[in-house]
């Protein structure tokens, strides 16, 4: 259970940054952020579906990534997501404080 | 699969559906996820289980997808197309959406075209209408006005010829097929049964039908030899009037009717566009133009209108080189000429198109709003062109990634000329509109007596010059942009947006747009310029001294009948006076055969012995008025000296008169009281000597720009005859408004005299007014122009540098981090704002002081150089330049140097 729940806000609290993250070189749409995560962490982080849209409808209501509708003609319209300016703020101080964090559990337990 | 449907049914299933764009992302999502089980091996059951699967996982916080605000689709330009035509429709589509995206822009482009393209329709289309459009008449192009001038002076009545003159070149002419005269009345017309009233009528030779080419629609026009003295009198109808009068009643012709208490006997009905010389007249009577020898020796003068249609193939100088000898051969009525043309010889007759005669006043005035509404859309086509360049600008990436992706230059501009011919079909189609609905309000907006206004209509060449002028102005818009996209490089603009790169691109749109800036305040200051001059003169007009006081005066005219003796005539004009007198608010009334503004009078010729020097004889030439006592009173004439009329000026009393200022200055000299001055063809027998007893201040009678004239007044009650007062005029001053009392004089007149009628009832102020509707409508047409050209220009002015703040934006944040104020970059915003406006204002000053000499003729009581014109319209402009500098500037001085620095 303990397992479970810690599995659970690890999860949701990487959630954010892996996005962030993905989003980092260029604009992506939604189902290609679930692939990456799950295609880049060779399976171990899989994602969990329900969750991928609420989080990016979350960040993009706090204004950190923006989403928007593509038409190509001959295609469905898209939406892609890209960061923004404040998105790229967030990303820094996340990665300073997931750093930080792997860090101490480096010199704490060993894990690298 | 449609998993459109299939997650929106989940949803349903739970109770709560998501916002659609959001059920559209997650279908997608399913799809793709879909393809690539697929594509890994899973058989199509096994796909559609795991895409379920996922549906449900979607569905199990379903509150979670809230629904967002709405955000814009991105447009991808379309591929490049083989065919022209395909071409044209996927660019004109993929334009149509591009402008959807920027309402904005859109509407202030089609709104700011729209003014430019309407307001120069309806110019263009009253310049034509008026101007170039063939009077309604077959071979109107044949038909000239004769116009006779003596030792270069023009008659009293304008555009007019004698008796004499006309009638020796009516006598078989070789220049010329016809030869048409008439006279403007108003009579007292009477129909059986009915109200007495007055109508606008024509007195007209017989020869005019032939000549116009023109069919009664009921009956026939007049014979020849009909309308001569003596003669029983006929009539013809307008349309109008049939209608009114008659119920359209085809027996009406050969009905009867009065005219100031004569019989004439209705001959036809004239078809409703026959509206000779103008809409003005109501009915045509026969008229036959009198022998300048009358009986008894007596010399008959007559002055009046006339209309020839020249032979084929006859110029205007050869008709009028015979006119001319035959007038200078025939017998002439000298004393009559002396009056109404103030000398005897030579004769000129003069010849010219009836359409120029007809329109050569109004001509400079439309050809000084046609230059002014050019330049208007001038200034709103550059303003849009303005508006192009700054939205190239921002599109420079797309620009940039289409010329890699291989479209030519030509491929985009045609896009961008697509695009703008779209702005310019929208805009000019509402131009149009506009344009249709202005066409309705011309009657209200131009003055009464602006001549054609029932040719002025919107027809196709009013629309092929909206949509030609729609074309230039798309071209010259879309076609700045697509130069500026000619130079678009690649590496520039894909770049890293370095500040070099970009700066190079933006500060070439900048310095276009800049001066694009800078000749749409030119525009509007030369335009300011025009309105302040006009506006100025049209105050000066309304506040000139004419030698009366118009305010709180109501006037009207009273026809007497011709069969009224003297002592009736003076008996029914002193009761109408004596009871207005006793109503309360009335403080002079009076009545006269003359008024300013609309009827001098008479005009009186006659040879005087000057009292300075009496051995010698010279020529007077005069207005003659026949007054009341209170004439003087109820104009407020100013007397200079002496007295004026009185109630004791009577038959048995000495013969007095006042005289005015100019009067005595040019016949009089020093001493003009109690000089003598002879025969006034008055019905005085051996008594008719008059002495001077005042002097009145000169008054202007027509146009305060004339000149004054030479002017006597004399006595109602001592000159005995009644032609001099056929149809008096009432003068009424009241202590405040007069309009009020207007039906108080209708009621007095009706109850004095009830078979007469009463007409022109208006108040002086008004009279003032409707004489000067034609400086009124130029200022006030000028001054919408110029407004409408300086909210251009301000709103330009705001928008470029607005756009010149944004790409400033990473210099801007140096400075500030460098220690710049916020003061400091307000400067440098207002700075630049002003050396715009200021470039603008020193070219338009300049062309204002090369362009006003051309308005000059339009100008009164003040100079073309008027200092005030000169300094105010600057001082505006500057005003409206630092207003469209503020928001800018606000918006430098706010940029935060850190988001400057990383956002570049």
């Amino acid at each position: 259970m303990g397992t479970t729940l810690l599995e659970r806000e690890l999860k949701r609290g990487s959630a954010e940054v892996l996005i962030l993250a993905l989003l980092e070189q260029r604009q992506r749409h939604g189902y290609e952020i679930g692939q990456l995560i799950t295609d880049r962490s060779r399976g171990a982080i899989t994602f969990h579906i329900a969750s991928l849209y609420p989080t990016l409808y979350r960040l993009e209501d706090r204004g950190l990534i923006e989403g928007r509708w593509v038409e190509k003609a001959g295609q469905r319209r898209r939406r892609y997501y890209r960061l923004t300016a404040d998105g790229r703020k967030v990303l820094k101080s996340q990665r300073d404080v997931w750093q930080t964090f792997f860090l101490a559990l480096d010199r704490i337990a060993g894990i690298s | 699969m449609n998993w459109n449907a299939r997650i929106r049914e989940a949803f349903a299933s739970r109770g709560h559906v998501p916002d659609g764009d959001i059920i559209e992302e997650l279908s997608q999502h399913a799809a793709l996820a879909f393809q690539r089980a697929r594509a890994e091996g899973s058989s199509q059951e096994a796909a559609e289980r795991q895409v379920d699967e996922l549906i449900e996982a979607w569905t199990t916080d379903a509150n979670a997808l809230r629904p967002r605000s709405e955000q814009s689709t991105a447009i991808e330009p379309p591929v490049t197309s083989r065919s022209l035509g395909a071409g044209l429709i996927q660019d004109a589509c993929y334009a149509v959406r591009l402008l959807r995206r920027e309402p904005g822009f859109t509407a202030l482009a089609i709104v700011t075209m729209a003014l430019g393209i309407g307001a120069t329709t309806t110019l263009f289309s009253v310049a034509y209408g008026v101007l170039l459009k063939p009077l309604p008449w077959p071979n109107a192009d044949r038909l000239v006005r004769v116009t006779e001038t003596r030792g270069g002076r023009i008659g009293r009545v304008r555009g007019t010829v004698m008796n004499g003159a006309y009638l020796a070149w009516a006598d078989h002419p070789a220049t010329i097929d016809g030869l048409a005269g008439w006279i403007r009345r108003t009579q007292t017309m009477t129909i059986a049964g009915g109200e007495p009233r007055r109508v606008p009528l024509i007195a007209i030779t017989p020869s005019a039908f032939p000549l116009l080419e023109a069919r009664p629609l009921l009956g026939r026009s007049f014979a020849e030899g009909e309308g001569a003295r003596g003669a029983p009198g006929v009539a013809l109808l307008s349309y109008g009037l049939w209608r009114e009068q008659f119920g359209g009643r085809p027996e009406a012709v050969g009905g009867e009717l009065r005219l100031d208490e004569q019989p004439y006997t209705i001959v036809g009905v004239m078809p409703r566009e026959f509206a000779f010389p103008d809409r003005e007249a109501r009915l045509w009577t026969a008229w036959v133009v009198p022998e300048v020898a009358g009986p008894q020796g007596l010399l008959t003068g007559v002055i009046f209108s006339a209309l020839a249609r020249l032979r084929d193939g006859v110029t205007p100088a050869q008709a009028s080189a015979e006119a001319t000898a035959r007038a200078r051969s025939a017998p002439d009525a000298s004393t009559v000429a002396i009056a109404l043309f103030g000398a005897k010889e030579p004769i000129d007759i003069a010849v010219t198109s009836a359409r120029d005669a007809l329109t050569q006043d109004v001509k400079p005035g439309i050809v000084v709003l046609l230059v002014a509404v050019a330049l208007l859309l001038a200034t709103a086509t550059a303003n849009v062109a303005s508006l192009q360049l700054a939205r190239a600008a921002t599109r420079r990436h797309e620009l940039a990634i289409r010329a890699a992706m291989g479209a030519g230059t030509a491929r985009l501009t045609r896009q961008l000329l697509v695009e703008s011919g779209i702005l310019g079909l929208a805009g000019g189609a509402a131009g149009l509109a506009l344009s249709t609905a202005l066409h309705r309000l011309l009657p209200a907006i131009l003055p009464a007596d602006f001549p054609r206004l029932d040719d002025v209509a919107v027809d196709w060449r009013v629309l092929l010059f909206a949509l030609a002028i729609s074309l230039i102005t798309s071209v010259v818009c879309g076609l700045m942009p697509a130069l500026g996209a000619r130079r678009v490089d690649l590496a520039e603009s894909l770049g890293d947006g370095g500040y070099q790169s970009r700066s190079s691109a933006g500060a070439r749109t900048a310095r276009i747009r800049t001066s694009i800036m800078a000749g749409q305040v030119a525009v509007a200051c030369l335009l300011l310029v025009g309105a302040s001059l006009l506006g100025r003169s049209f105050v000066a007009l309304v506040n000139a001294d004419r030698g009366y006081d118009p305010s709180n005066v109501l006037t009207a005219r009273i026809s007497l009948p011709a069969a009224y003796s003297m002592e009736r005539r003076i008996q029914v004009l002193e009761g109408i006076i004596g009871r207005l007198r006793g109503v309360a608010g009335v403080r002079d009334v009076a009545y006269g055969n003359a008024l300013p503004l609309l009827t001098a009078g008479g005009f009186r010729a006659f040879k005087m012995r000057p009292p300075s020097d009496p051995s010698i004889e010279i020529d007077v030439n005069t207005i003659e008025r026949v007054v009341s006592p209170g004439y003087f009173n109820a104009l407020g004439l100013r007397l200079t000296s002496g007295r004026s009329l009185s109630e004791s000026d009577t038959m048995s009393a000495p013969q007095a008169i006042v005289v005015n200022r100019s009067f005595a200055a040019k016949y009089l000299g020093a001493a003009p009281l109690g000089a003598m001055v002879p025969s006034l063809g008055m019905c005085r027998g051996n008594s008719d000597r008059w002495q001077v007893v005042g002097v009145v201040e000169d008054m202007r009678q027509g146009a305060v720009t004339d000149l004054p004239q030479p002017e006597l007044f004399l006595p109602f009650r001592q000159i005995g005859c009644t032609n001099a007062v056929a149809d008096p005029i009432l003068a009424v001053r009241t202590a405040g408004d007069p309009v009020p009392y207007a039906p108080i004089l209708r009621d007095v007149v009706r109850l004095e005299a009830p078979t007469l009628a009463l007409d022109a009832v208006m108040t002086m102020d008004d009279r003032m007014m409707t004489s000067l509707a034609r400086p009124r409508t130029y200022a006030l047409l000028l001054a919408g122009f110029a407004a409408f050209a300086l909210a251009i220009a301000g709103v330009g002015l705001f928008g470029v540098l607005s756009y010149s703040v944004a790409q400033r934006t990473r210099e801007i944040g140096v400075r500030t981090a460098l220690g710049a104020q916020a003061r400091d970059i307000v400067r440098l915003v207002v700075r630049q704002g002003l050396a715009i406006a200021g470039a603008g204002v020193a070219v338009g000053l300049a062309v204002s002081a090369a362009a006003v000499k051309s308005l000059s003729t339009f100008l009164y009581g003040v100079a073309a150089y008027d200092a005030a014109s000169f300094i105010v319209v600057p001082a505006v402009l500057a005003a409206v330049a630092i207003l469209a500098c503020v928001v800018p500037a606000r918006r430098a001085a706010n940029i935060d140097p850190l988001r400057a620095l990383r956002h570049s």
